[in-house]
């Protein structure tokens, strides 16, 4: 009995030492460096604000990214890009003096800490939430934010009925009821594909709602969809549903999950002999798909944002100013658009008359023409989905090749 | 008489506690400012999260069946739930209360349903292979959900409407634990703690196991059920990604951090295994060396307790000194370290965030508890007046010595 | 979901590759479900961190292989030893890896109840998930070149051969497109400002013949039955069946393996009989680890997947249910288990019901265990009082 009394005390003190331990020494730099140290970005890069404390003197912004777990490289650079936008926007000057802080929240790449995290930035006064990458996620926020009117802009969600959740949601990219015909009409013309196959991650909601876009559209368009196998992400061998695909001889393959499983997906396509064009939507976006991907993946071709080797001016602008802060190239197009979506939450806040959500959402709605990295943004009377351009590009040794652009008003015709 | 003055009391009791502390929480006190709705959250999640380590606990430290898939009647409850309450709610015309309670009901006996199919197996399967067929279990709902599109798919499920019934959610987890509490004092209880310690001698003793097993599995998911409806009320969206294996894994390390046995001890580090990942947010970002610092002074400090533990017989008084010391060994140590660390410009340039942290110091907390503490922070004790009065220095009433 | 329908929907000839899949597939289970089931035929203990274990040994091999030059975009050409000494470097770094968790985080909880060490297990292998990502790459996911593995290509055989009527038909198809490309690149060169009506009625031409040649290839490809398997999966069966053998010789014919045995008979009387219990227990985590460093350096480099710390998740809970199923503590038990349950989760695939891949091994297992309490190769024995 005295020995389990003695343990007990011992436990607990142990508890609070942990964690005394890891806050004994935070006094000397309380800046988050949103490059993390992992990924040897330069960490010289400082935002001049607190990301966890709000600062009353400040106008609070909220991001949530997945700053761990398997979303990690898209939450790195979200953050990162956002920080920029921020700093940029402070260092011209804020909004009449006063200066925006961004909190930021990490959703660990799980719907639910992604809620929670919402819910954390809203109870410290955000008046407007950026975020996040993927769909199933940022649904959650969506719902947290919806009671309290506060708006929400989504970086890379492409998820068609996200913005059905309430008129207070926004997003900086086209969604994927764009991508998903601009990669039909793509396989359906340019490559003359008629029987596409798809392989869907029935984990994810992103890339369910992908195939359905592209399936639905590749079909109005006269073609065939084969087959259509599943898989988890999380699974690393497919030689079962891709022998399956064999067998029913398509001409292209539509791979609508992330990158993750794609790169050893279309490596062990390639084994199992399928002769055939693979595709896929944003998803597939990360500089580290050719190691993966191996010689099977090159000359593939999929829907991306932006490219870095755009020769437009905001982009030149954007990398140079990348390059200053973290060193390199951002590995993957959310650090663009995690950008253009903390640029907009601010230029809108100059507009706002007053420092509310309510005033934020109303001039983000009333958004026209914002020159974004990413290309221009208009927001006014579309149900915050922007009609965005979407670039088909093809993976080659050196990278991503741009290939076609549509605009919106391609899929019309 | 006055056992049921007791009884109905401590009924109007509970309800009346849950019901100030929605209206405490809800600012509807005059004079207590409202809590942030994040707070409201929180709140509402420890008590579920209450609810299920103790209901878990029913199976796991009570009766001894290895359970570790226990998101797979929490998720049955609120898809239930979802289910009804989409398809039903407009069309039954009842109020909202009452409409929840209903739904917690059937939510449960659908739990229940499916804890009698995972209750089955357990007949004739012990430890570890039960343990992984009700891990199974729990990947096998979650998969069957994931591929119905009715209900959502991997994208999840709106429910309609919102109810957030605080008052509701800590009555569920009061009437959990009363529930097990009361098992445990009666004489009903003492073939479930027969079973847990040796099944073949109790089976002689005349206890029917196969009952014992099946009552406990039936219990402890009906009310993961009845949680997992006011969950779907509460969040009202639920997706396959919110009961995953994690879940049950956090589940079951409070049942075993608590002490496994224990209803107080589940209780009790439910909340705080729950508040602590959530407190950890605000952590400011940590410094290279600060960290290093850090793990080397608590691991000297833990070192130091265990060879204590094990090799210091003395009498209380001076282990309790030996083991301050070592504590604040340890901090000295740490602060030592920190400042001569803080000199390699490798480690005092690199930061690492409250958010890469958080899981780190959690994982962290676990083992060393473990360590230091193998039986849980409650052992097997309950919490009691006599405990308290003991405490606070006074005789406890012979009547505990029966106890 | 009728029954004939379903039949008829089902194709018979690629049943033997995807029997031939599920083998292979289940040759990583196997070998990783190994560790599992040592390490639990002597200690009684579900090691949650074995899977954590896993992912190091794969990042340990991306460290190798980058400094032996096969960073991403290498072009460097390989031989076998490189894959040799990736794959020794990650089994010793993993084995270290193991018994240092045993040592500091299983062994001062060797004298409490069984669920402690499960919950200390779960802490291990959350340490390293979230602490590995505090220093591991992870962001990108870095995953190993493909040109490390010398041995590219497929070993392919040839069970039933290609139609004798579609390989005509392709011929005559190759022979109409390379005479509609022939036509088309006469005339573009006649007139090199592309687009042009002309051109485009012949380009469309040319790219209709074009797919009706490969669509017949692929067709005349299907007609046979054949078998292909990539040379790196065959050597990831090939080691998984040497590393078994060596391991059944290990426990029953030597006498570290003889005082294994006796360990895991009777911890107690082992000690008391003269065996060095602790070292014995330290000898087994050596193993199992090792194991896992072996599976994860050949799936890492053969497969291709990107690492992340949550690269052992997976695979982990997968191989802890091949052990479970095949008997927990037996080894040719664990080695059915990993095979039984690649070819279940092919089967089901090959079936049409690829979304459920990962449930079934589940519900093969609780069927299992419902008639084989033990699992399939385990003993059945009496408890006794």
């Amino acid at each position: 009995m005295t020995r389990n009394r003695f343990s007990l005390f011992a436990a607990t003190a142990m508890l609070a030492m942990a964690l005394v331990g890891c806050n004994s020494d935070n006094k000397s730099a309380s800046n988050a460096s949103g490059g993390g140290t992992s990924n040897g970005s330069a960490p010289n890069f400082e935002p001049g604000f607190d990301t966890t404390k709000p600062d009353p003197n400040m106008i609070p912004l909220g991001l949530v990214a997945s700053q761990n777990g398997e979303l990690r490289p898209w939450g790195v650079d979200s953050v990162n890009g956002a920080l920029l936008a921020v700093k940029e926007f402070n260092d011209a000057g804020g909004v009449n003096g006063k200066k925006v802080q961004l909190l930021i929240g990490d959703s660990a790449s799980k719907a639910e800490q992604g809620k929670t995290a919402a819910e954390k930035l809203m109870s410290d006064g955000v008046i407007g939430l950026l975020g996040e990458v993927a769909s199933g996620i940022t649904a959650q926020m969506a719902l947290a934010a919806k009671d309290k009117g506060i708006p929400v802009v989504a970086i890379g969600a492409t998820r068609v009925d996200l913005t059905d959740i309430s008129n207070r949601v926004f997003r900086v990219c086209y969604t994927d009821d764009f991508q998903g015909p601009v990669m039909a009409k793509f396989a359906y013309e340019e490559l003359g594909l008629r029987n596409v196959a798809l392989m869907t991650d029935k984990k994810q909601p992103y890339s369910t709602g992908l195939s359905n876009s592209f399936r639905n559209y590749f079909k109005k368009l006269g073609g065939t969809v084969v087959d259509e196998q599943f898989y988890e992400s999380g699974q690393t061998q497919f030689n079962g549903q891709l022998t399956n695909l064999k067998a029913k001889n398509p001409d292209g393959v539509f791979l609508s999950g992330y990158f993750n499983e794609v790169g050893p997906i279309v490596r062990q396509a390639s084994d199992a002999g399928i002769n055939a064009k693979y595709m896929g939507g944003d998803g597939w976006d990360s500089s580290e798909i050719l190691t993966s991907g191996g010689k099977a993946i090159l000359g593939s071709y999929f829907c991306n944002h932006y490219n870095n080797e755009e020769t437009r001016p905001e982009v030149k602008e954007f990398l140079d100013k990348w390059k200053a802060a973290f060193g390199g190239v951002p590995a993957t197009t959310m650090g663009a658009l995690a950008y253009d979506a903390a640029k907009l939450a601010c230029e809108s806040l100059k507009k706002a008359p007053a420092a509310t959500a309510d005033a934020l959402n109303a001039a983000i709605s009333e958004t026209v023409d914002f020159p974004g990295v990413s290309g221009s943004i208009t927001l006014k009377g579309m149900n915050g989905n922007p009609p965005k351009r979407a670039l088909v590009v093809r993976l080659a040794e050196s990278g991503q090749v741009f290939e076609k652009a549509y605009e919106v008003g391609d899929l019309k015709k | 008489m006055r056992y049921w003055l007791i009884r109905l009391g401590s009924i109007a009791l509970a309800i009346g506690g849950c019901l100030l502390l929605d209206m405490l929480v809800t600012g509807q006190v005059p004079g207590v400012n409202k809590v942030d709705d994040f707070g409201q959250r929180l709140v509402v999640l420890a008590g579920l999260y209450v609810t299920l380590a103790v209901s878990l606990n029913l199976i796991n430290g009570i009766t001894g069946q290895f359970s570790i898939g226990h998101a797979a009647f929490y998720q049955v409850g609120a898809y239930t739930t979802g289910f009804l309450a989409v398809t039903y709610f407009d069309r039954s015309g009842l109020p909202g209360p009452v409409w929840v309670i209903g739904m917690m009901l059937i939510s449960a006996v659908a739990a229940s349903i499916a804890g009698l199919v995972v209750g089955l197996p357990s007949l004739r399967l012990r430890g570890d292979y039960l343990a992984i067929v009700t891990l199974g279990f729990g990947e096998i709902i979650r998969i069957l959900v994931q591929n119905s599109d009715k209900i959502g798919g991997s994208y999840g499920m709106t429910v309609r409407p919102k109810f957030q019934y605080i008052w509701l959610v800590w009555l569920l987890a009061i009437t959990c634990i009363a529930v097990c509490r009361n098992l445990l004092k009666t004489a009903h209880g003492l073939p479930f703690l027969a079973v847990r310690e040796d099944e073949i001698a109790s089976s002689a003793m005349g206890v029917n196991v196969t009952r014992v097993k099946v009552t406990a599995f039936v219990l402890g998911s009906a009310f993961a059920g009845a949680a997992g409806a006011l969950l779907a009320h509460f969040e009202a969206f639920i997706s396959p990604s919110m009961f995953t294996m994690d879940v049950s894994f956090i589940i079951l390390t409070m049942v075993v951090l608590g002490g496994t046995g224990s209803i107080t001890g589940s209780a009790i580090a439910a909340v705080l295994l729950f508040y602590l990942p959530e407190k950890l947010r605000d952590m400011a970002p940590v410094s290279g060396a600060g960290l290093v610092a850090g793990v080397i002074g608590v691991l000297a400090a833990v070192a130091g307790i265990k060879w204590l533990i094990s090799n210091y017989h003395g009498s209380r008084l001076n282990r309790g000194i030996f083991v301050v010391c070592s504590i604040v060994a340890g901090v000295v140590i740490q602060i030592v370290f920190s400042m001569v660390l803080r000199n390699v410009p490798a480690l005092a340039a690199t930061q690492f965030e409250a958010a890469k942290l958080r899981m780190v110091i959690f994982a962290a907390t676990l083992i060393i508890l473990m360590l230091v503490r193998p039986q849980g922070v409650f052992a097997h004790h309950e919490f009691s007046w006599s405990w308290v009065q003991r405490l606070l220095g006074r005789r406890a009433p012979t009547k505990e010595v029966a106890a | 979901m009728d029954l004939a329908n379903l039949v008829a929907a089902l194709d018979f000839s690629t049943l033997p590759q995807q029997l031939v899949n599920g083998i292979l597939l289940g040759a990583i289970y196997a070998l990783i479900a190994l560790g599992y089931t040592r390490v639990y035929g002597v200690l009684r203990l579900i090691n949650f961190a074995h899977g954590e274990v896993f992912m190091l040994g794969a990042y340990v091999s991306l460290f190798v292989s980058y400094a032996m030059g096969f960073g991403p975009g290498s072009t460097r050409d390989s031989t076998w030893i490189n894959l040799v000494i990736m794959l020794l470097s990650s089994m010793l770094v993993c084995g270290i890896v193991g018994v240092l968790i045993e040592l500091f985080a299983y062994r001062p909880m060797r004298s409490q109840a069984r669920i402690a060490s499960l919950i200390t297990a779960i802490g291990v292998s959350l340490l390293l998930q979230y602490g590995g990502a505090l220093i591991l790459p992870n962001s990108p996911p870095p995953s190993i070149n493909e040109r490390v593995n010398p041995i590219q290509g497929t070993l392919e055989m040839s069970l039933v051969g290609p139609d004798a009527g579609l390989l005509k038909q392709a011929d005559e198809a190759k022979i109409a497109f390379t005479q509609a490309e022939d036509r088309y690149k006469a005339q573009s060169a006649l007139d090199p400002k592309a687009e042009q009506a002309s051109t485009k009625g012949l380009r469309d031409e040319k790219n209709a013949a074009d797919r009706t040649y490969n669509n017949l290839q692929r067709r005349l490809d299907n007609s046979g039955v054949r078998l292909r398997v990539p040379w790196g999966q065959v050597i990831i069966l090939g080691t998984t069946i040497v590393l078994m053998l060596m391991l059944t010789y290990l426990v029953l014919y030597t006498s570290v393996g003889r005082a294994m045995r006796a360990v895991s008979h009777d911890f107690d009387s082992a000690s008391l009989m003269g065996v060095n219990v602790n070292r014995i227990v330290t000898f087994t985590f050596l193993i199992g680890s090792m194991l896992a460093g072996a599976g994860a350096m050949m799936n890492a480099t053969f497969i291709g997947t990107p690492l992340t710390t949550f690269y052992g998740l997976q695979p982990g809970v997968k191989a802890f249910v091949a052990a479970v199923l095949g008997g927990i503590g037996n080894i040719p038990g664990a080695v059915l288990g990993g095979l039984l349950m690649g070819v279940a989760e092919t089967t089901v695939v090959w079936l049409g019901y690829s979304s459920y891949r990962d449930a079934i091994a589940f519900i093969i297992l609780i069927v299992v265990l419902l008639f084989r309490p033990g699992g399939l190769m385990g003993s059945n024995k009496v408890e006794k009082v």
